[in-house]
């Protein structure tokens, strides 16, 4: 049992490590997006091995589904902002937020 | 144990691919696939309420958002990505990969382990009884989310 939960933190890790990469280096706003929900994938997968694990996996399922919803509400919210940035500056380009003015 | 390990690799594949592809639509695409895959993971862990909202809320409503929105931003073309990360990304990863399995096990061991009680009773006596907070948390957050969404969709006043 230990042995699989190893295995999926393995893939979790690497999961939020290319999320985070791709953060660091992307400048689109919709694929900085799309590495947070990256990051999300292995969190959960994180969560529900644990549970899994630890024979607590009610719990955990019920933490996931926490999660998901936050996260649906989460993207409905990002995506309306990019739209309305896109509108402001016509361009998905990260840097031009730099350029704000008051 | 080997057909959970190809799902996890190919999770792996589709997101890296998602965050690789410099197409948009078909980086909204490996993000719905990688959630199928996670959807079936959950599945074969014995999770099936946390597979069927990943596969139907995730890899279907927010694929459909991630769609929408390419459509109506024009799947910024304009944007100019940085040459020296197409090419860095797969080698700091990769390395990323072979540090990962040489010491998570070793770090892993020595997170000491918390007491775990058995779960007793359904799903849903551990979603209503045991998280009911979580629940009013969730709808605050939905009501949240529609609140946020119309205020930024709103039209404006022809005094502004």
């Amino acid at each position: 049992m230990t042995n699989t939960w190893y295995l999926y933190l393995f893939f979790a890790a690497a999961l939020v490590f290319a999320g985070l990469l791709g953060l660091l280096g992307k400048r689109n706003l919709i694929k900085l997006f799309i590495a947070i929900e990256v990051i999300g994938k292995g969190i959960s997968l994180f969560l529900l091995s644990t549970g899994f694990a630890k024979a607590s996996i009610l719990t955990a399922q019920a933490l996931v589904i926490t999660y998901i919803v936050i996260e649906v509400s989460l993207v409905a919210t990002a995506l309306a902002l990019i739209i309305n940035i896109y509108r402001q500056t016509k361009s998905l380009d990260i840097r031009n937020l730099a350029k704000l003015k008051g | 144990m080997v057909l959970q390990t190809a799902l996890l690799i190919g999770l792996v594949i589709f997101s890296v691919l998602a965050i690789l592809l410099k197409d948009l639509l078909k980086s909204a695409i490996s993000l719905a696939a990688a959630s199928l895959l996670l959807g079936i993971i959950f599945f074969r862990m014995n999770a099936p309420y946390a597979g069927v909202f990943e596969i139907s809320v995730v890899a279907g409503l927010i694929t459909v958002l991630f769609i929408l929105t390419i459509a109506l931003t024009g799947a910024g073309h304009d944007v100019r990505e940085s040459k020296l990360v197409n090419w860095a990304f797969p080698l700091v990863f990769v390395a990323f990969i072979v540090i990962d399995a040489l010491v998570m096990k070793s770090l892993l061991g020595k997170v000491p382990a918390l007491p775990s009680g058995t779960e007793a009773g359904a799903f849903g006596d551990v979603l209503w009884k045991g998280r009911t907070l979580d629940l009013v948390g969730q709808i605050a957050v939905i009501l949240a989310g529609v609140f946020a969404v119309l205020a930024l969709f709103r039209k404006r006043d022809k005094h502004d």
